[in-house]
């Protein structure tokens, strides 16, 4: 049976245009997608490498007056702002600390148009509760991207529910089922071939116009073959599951527009309802505390901090003995107050912020439990994950440069108790970022997708053993 | 080759077939005659497996149907009232994709061949289904029943909505599969065909099978007498 | 004529388990999304109740300090929920709430609530706008899709043909009975926010005409859909390829266009990234006058000129202490170099709109949702108001601080301090959001485009399709 399904599937297919128009369909959103996304990473990649020449170019001009400076010539800035005061490298020569872009990172936008992918750490300004969104039109975040994820999560299910979901009943309806069921064969794996056939032929379609979309945008698939199987494999997965529903759908409910309608009415379930609600109920279960009155408690300690801040600073000078020592020429100036009032804030909120990323962690961890509850959020986090865009990217990369912040700050605590001067010799001896991108698999994403295709599939097998007498005479 | 045994359905409380006892041999066709809902296609409906007998059995080519789904489809051949086949494919295409499914491969001449037996004509071989009469998809679905080496035929109301002449035209390729020594059932309300094509005759109402007739010991006239007074000894029974 | 055409949809639609079963769902979903949405009003405003007292009580006990210690101390303006926000959500999840406010900075608001979900939030919420926005006229396309179809696959057109009825008052008939079950729903939704809101403790700016006019915009949404819908079944061979053509046509207009949109907005009109942004400010500020750099050139020149213009050889001969007046002066400098990006940004933010608008002729959703939302005050445009009313606070508490410090404090004093008591002399921040008639004649462009939509289709409708 399987040899004539599929010779004559496939000419069926291409006479009812249905194969020339999934291709024309695919290429076009593909394309386009593809192009969205690319336009953003070289947008992204592009800010990264003007913020690096231009701190490069700062280093030059630093350099340039420590030299001047230690041959004692003029120099045209005034003596506050001389690098050779730590603190004013600390404040005005930043590192920068940048997330470049992963090669698949245009797959999907994730969350990349809401956080920042540079931040330059100094010493005064960057508070405890840096903020990491980037400054996008709320209008852009509300509406979304026309990425490949999206196209892949929202469109690809609706093209294959437009193309199977009548597999059955459109034999049923035009009358060619009751000939069919007159054959020596099982109706269920004829339904079951003839979308095997067509997963098939969208396979066949997904790889060959991804392939092109690639290679005439100018990625090259072949050196990141790895990455793009996956991807591929992980596109596959999520269709298959729509096929298996497909299949469901066919055996248990009927005619064709209740098919559609039952088809349609999933889409809506697992592409928008079950994501809100998971995402909806870990914000209810695990809320964050509120960010106002964080911020309360925050001016609160400040303003306590502030007031006892001469206190403060001979208590921590009496606890490090060692720059007192060093310190020759006793003198305190404003830099020695903040740092000390600063660390002591950072010392106290640190409970606030910590139960802030515990909630955090935790809603992420209730999201991971409940994501298999609709493939639509796997595939999503999948492709995120494989871009390097997924909010867990994202966190990751705030942790690194707050530690990052965190030692720089370190770095020049005891160059100002030393009153240390500093020189050119100390440049290379500055902390120095470099993001550590996450090693993120998708296996479990791709097994989740298709164990819940086999789950639905069996049921569909179920739901054939149920009635499977009437299925060919079923009107309703 | 086709036999029932008290076969009997019933759709909630209402009996759609009662007990009928039915046994065509090889090289008869048996002609089920009766108004609509009369039980007739019930009948087929059951031999075909599409629905399951509330009791009672029916056995194609000795083999019970509900417990050999599959192995009892490999003897007969089906063509509904409304023949549908794929209207992007061609006559060929078609005769090649159902006998293909049922496990017959055929060579391309071989196709022909029993297309040009089923009486379609050669130069509609290669063109697509959507182009057809109803005779001509009819002729189709005997092809693929001769391709399959059918024993059995089962029959719905073929020739309603067939002009004369197609409807002549199918009688003579019946008589052809007759002499094969094929089975057939055939559920009908035309009379005269009945009687033109039939070996035998049965009379059905209200899901039972009233009177039987072997076709040649009785005339077009009786026959007809017979169908009427059937109808009416119930109406005024009732 | 209309009537019985009416009766009798509308008695085919009830009987048809899939509307029973889709309007239920509807019904349902809607519920939660109100509950939903209204929990979350209450506990946010009750928040912002809580951090506006606790934040003005740091503010007033911060004790005997300089004033422009208290400058850079900062205070912080919250951003508060407005009633409507129950029906639409808006762009509020992905706005900052809180804008500190401090000497020489203007900030931008902080902790949108979306930064501080997990990925999901980005699928969308289900709020009463994603139903209004989305299901619902995914609702209409389930009911109407075959409302011409079916008369043809069932045959009963050529019957109605012999009956000599009327295209007009037949499709008028049709529409109605599509359009009653849409604007119950919606009626009673808007009737229960209503309701609910009025009844709320210190509902503050909720008025009944906004929410009808909401009402209204979404009434002529549906009406443009359910045109589309029907004229998509008129001209539609088969039910299917209506229900096909129609999922199309909600999938562009509610979905491919708004990203489309997005995606060319961005690429043509590009806001600058925040660290570009925050660089080019600095730049521009460094040009200008710095109060806390009394070496600079641009401060040595208007010592000179104050000087001269009072008469006097030294700064502390001044009737006033200078350093207060210089870091007014530096202030007034920086407010004007922000004023000038963040009016970048807006002449960026409407050459983008211009593209959402040009978009919108593909799909009416787009001025629906931007109407929507600009009258729950959850749009863009009242975050914008809301920025510029805090920078204007901003701006007068710096001036109040200054003049203080330049009134009262000698020359080279800096560690003069005010009184304990002073700081309550700030008045406190307050925000009205815009009115409803100044929402509505920013959003002219929009109600154009939405009414063009509704004559356009309703014209589409009852020209084209003739019964044959």
């Amino acid at each position: 049976m399987f040899k004539y399904n599929f010779k004559y599937e496939l000419k069926q297919l291409l006479r009812s245009r249905w194969i020339q128009l999934m291709s024309a369909l695919l290429l076009l959103l593909f394309g386009f997608a593809t192009y969205n996304g690319l336009q953003k990473v070289e947008e992204r990649n592009a800010a990264i490498t003007t913020a690096q020449d231009k701190a490069r170019e700062n280093d030059k001009i630093m350099v340039k007056l420590l030299d001047s400076l230690d041959r004692e010539l003029e120099v045209s800035i005034p003596s506050w702002r001389h690098p050779t005061n730590p603190m004013v490298i600390g404040n005005s020569y930043p590192r920068v600390a940048a997330m470049p872009a992963e090669t698949f990172a245009f797959v999907a936008t994730g969350q990349s148009d809401m956080f920042t992918h540079y931040k330059k750490p100094e010493v005064y300004g960057f508070s405890f509760i840096e903020d990491f969104t980037e400054m996008t039109s709320p209008v852009q975040l509300l509406f979304g991207s026309f990425d490949l994820a999206f196209v892949i999560v929202y469109l690809l299910p609706l093209l294959i529910i437009a193309f199977s979901y009548n597999v059955l009943s459109a034999e049923r309806e035009s009358g060619s089922l009751r000939l069919l069921g007159a054959q020596p064969i099982r109706i269920e794996t004829w339904v079951l071939q003839k979308l095997g056939l067509r997963f098939l032929w969208l396979s066949v379609l997904v790889i060959l116009t991804l392939l092109m979309v690639f290679l005439a945008l100018g990625i090259p698939p072949l050196n990141k073959m790895k990455a793009f199987l996956g991807l591929i494999s992980m596109v596959l997965a999520y269709a298959l599951f729509w096929f298996a529903l497909a299949f469901l759908i066919n055996l248990w409910v009927g005619r064709s527009a209740k098919n559609a309608m039952s088809l349609l009415g999933l889409w809506i379930v697992f592409v928008l309802l079950v994501p809100s609600v998971i995402n909806q109920m870990g914000s209810t279960l695990y809320p964050l505390p509120s960010r106002a009155l964080m911020i309360n408690e925050m001016r609160g300690t400040q303003a306590d901090v502030l007031k006892n801040v001469d206190e403060i600073l001979d208590n921590f000078l009496r606890d490090h003995p060692e720059y007192a020592v060093n310190d020759t020429t006793l003198q305190r100036n404003y830099w020695h107050s903040f740092m000390v009032a600063q660390k002591v804030i950072r010392e106290e909120l640190q409970p606030v912020l910590d139960n802030h990323d515990q909630q955090l962690r935790k809603q992420q961890d209730w999201v991971t439990q409940f994501k298999w509850l609709s493939p639509a959020v796997v595939t999503q986090e999948a492709l995120n994950q494989m871009a390097g865009t997924s909010s867990q990217d994202y966190e990751n990369y705030r942790q690194q440069v707050l530690d990052f912040s965190h030692e720089w700050r370190n770095h020049f605590v005891p160059m100002v108790y030393n009153n240390t001067v500093f020189s050119k010799e100390d440049i290379e001896n500055l902390p120095h970022f470099e993001y550590q991108p996450l090693k993120g698999t998708f296996t479990g994403a791709l097994f989740t997708v298709l164990g819940l295709s086999l789950f639905v599939y069996l049921a569909g097998i179920l739901a054939y053993q149920k009635k499977s007498r009437d299925i060919i005479l079923k009107t309703e | 080759m086709i036999t029932t045994k008290d076969l009997t359905k019933t759709y909630g409380g209402q009996i759609a077939l009662d007990h009928l006892n039915l046994n065509v041999k090889a090289g008869e066709i048996y002609c089920l005659l009766g108004a609509n809902g009369a039980g007739k296609t019930t009948a087929i409906n059951l031999l075909l497996g599409f629905i399951e007998p509330t009791s009672g059995s029916a056995f194609i080519n000795q083999l019970e149907v509900h417990k050999n789904p599959k192995a009892t489809k490999h003897f007969l051949a089906y063509i509904p009232e409304n023949l549908m086949l794929y209207p992007s494919l061609t006559a060929v295409e078609n005769l090649d994709y159902f006998s293909g499914i049922a496990g017959k491969k055929l060579s391309s001449a071989a196709l022909k061949d029993v297309l040009e037996e089923s009486g379609l004509q050669p130069d509609a071989f290669d063109k697509r289904i959507s182009t057809f009469s109803k005779g001509m998809r009819q002729k189709v679905g005997i092809a693929i029943a001769l391709a399959k080496d059918a024993k059995v035929l089962l029959l719905d109301e073929p020739t309603s909505g067939l002009d004369p002449q197609a409807s002549n035209e199918f009688g003579i390729v019946l008589q052809k599969l007759k002499t094969k020594g094929v089975a057939t059932l055939m559920a009908t309300h035309d009379l005269f065909r009945a009687k033109e094509i039939g070996t035998h005759v049965g009379i059905m109402k209200d899901g039972q099978l009233k009177q039987e007739f072997v076709v040649e010991k009785i005339t077009l006239s009786e026959l007809e007498k017979c169908y009427l007074d059937t109808m009416k000894y119930e109406k005024e029974s009732v | 004529m209309i009537s019985k055409t009416f009766s009798k949809e509308t008695k085919e639609l009830l009987r048809e388990g899939r509307v029973l079963i889709s309007l239920i769902i509807v019904i349902l979903l809607l519920a939660v999304a109100v509950f939903i949405s209204a929990r979350q009003y209450q506990n946010i405003n009750e928040q912002y109740k809580v951090a506006q007292q606790t934040e003005r009580a740091n503010w007033d006990n911060q004790g005997a300090k300089n004033p422009h210690s208290a400058a850079h101390y900062g205070t912080y303006a919250f951003k508060p929920k407005y009633p409507l926000s129950l029906l639409d959500q808006g762009v509020d999840k992905y706005t900052g709430t809180s804008i500190f406010l401090e000497a020489h900075a203007r900030n931008e608001a902080q902790f949108s609530a979306a930064a501080d979900q997990t990925g999901l939030a980005r699928f969308g919420d289900l709020t009463p706008d994603f139903i209004l926005l989305f299901i619902i006229p995914l609702l209409i396309i389930l009911l109407g899709f075959n409302t011409f179809t079916k008369e043809r696959e069932m045959g009963t057109l050529t019957l109605l043909k012999s009956q000599g009825i009327s295209s007009f008052r037949w499709i008028w008939g049709k529409w109605l009975a599509l359009f009653t079950p849409i604007f119950s729903i919606t009626f009673v939704l808007f009737l229960i926010a209503g309701l609910v809101l009025s009844n709320l403790k210190d509902f503050g700016v909720f008025n009944w005409s906004t929410l009808v006019t909401m009402f209204l915009v979404y009434m002529v949404f549906y009406a443009v859909f359910i045109n589309m819908v029907l004229l998509i079944s008129a001209k539609a061979k088969k039910s299917g390829i209506a229900l096909v053509i129609g999922l199309s046509v909600w999938i562009i207009a509610c979905l491919v266009a708004p990203k489309m949109a997005t995606n060319f907005a961005q690429a043509r009109h590009p806001y600058p990234t925040a660290q570009e942004f925050a660089e080019a400010v600095q730049m521009d500020k460094e040009k200008g006058l710095d109060g806390h750099n009394p070496w600079g050139e641009e401060a040595q020149q208007l010592e000179r000129e104050v000087l001269a213009e009072y008469g006097v050889d030294s700064l502390s001969q001044l009737p006033f202490n200078f350093d207060g007046y210089i870091m007014q002066k530096g202030e007034e400098h920086q407010a004007e170099v922000y004023f000038k990006h963040y009016n970048h940004l807006k002449t960026q933010y409407g050459k983008q709109t211009q593209v959402y608008q040009t978009l919108a002729v593909m799909s009416p959703f787009l001025p629906t949702r931007f109407l929507s939302m600009s009258l729950a005050n959850t749009d863009y445009g009242t975050h914008w108001h809301f920025n510029d009313a805090a920078e204007k606070y901003r701006i007068a508490a710096q001036k109040l601080l200054n003049d203080h410090f330049a009134e009262n404090s000698e020359y080279g004093d800096w560690d003069w301090k005010a009184d304990a008591n002073y700081w309550q002399e700030l008045p406190s921040f307050e925000y009205e959001p815009p009115s409803l008639s100044s929402t509505l004649s920013k959003n002219t462009s929009n109600v154009v485009l939405l009414g063009g939509w509704l004559v356009l289709s309703f014209g589409m409708l009852f020209l084209t399709v003739k019964i044959k």
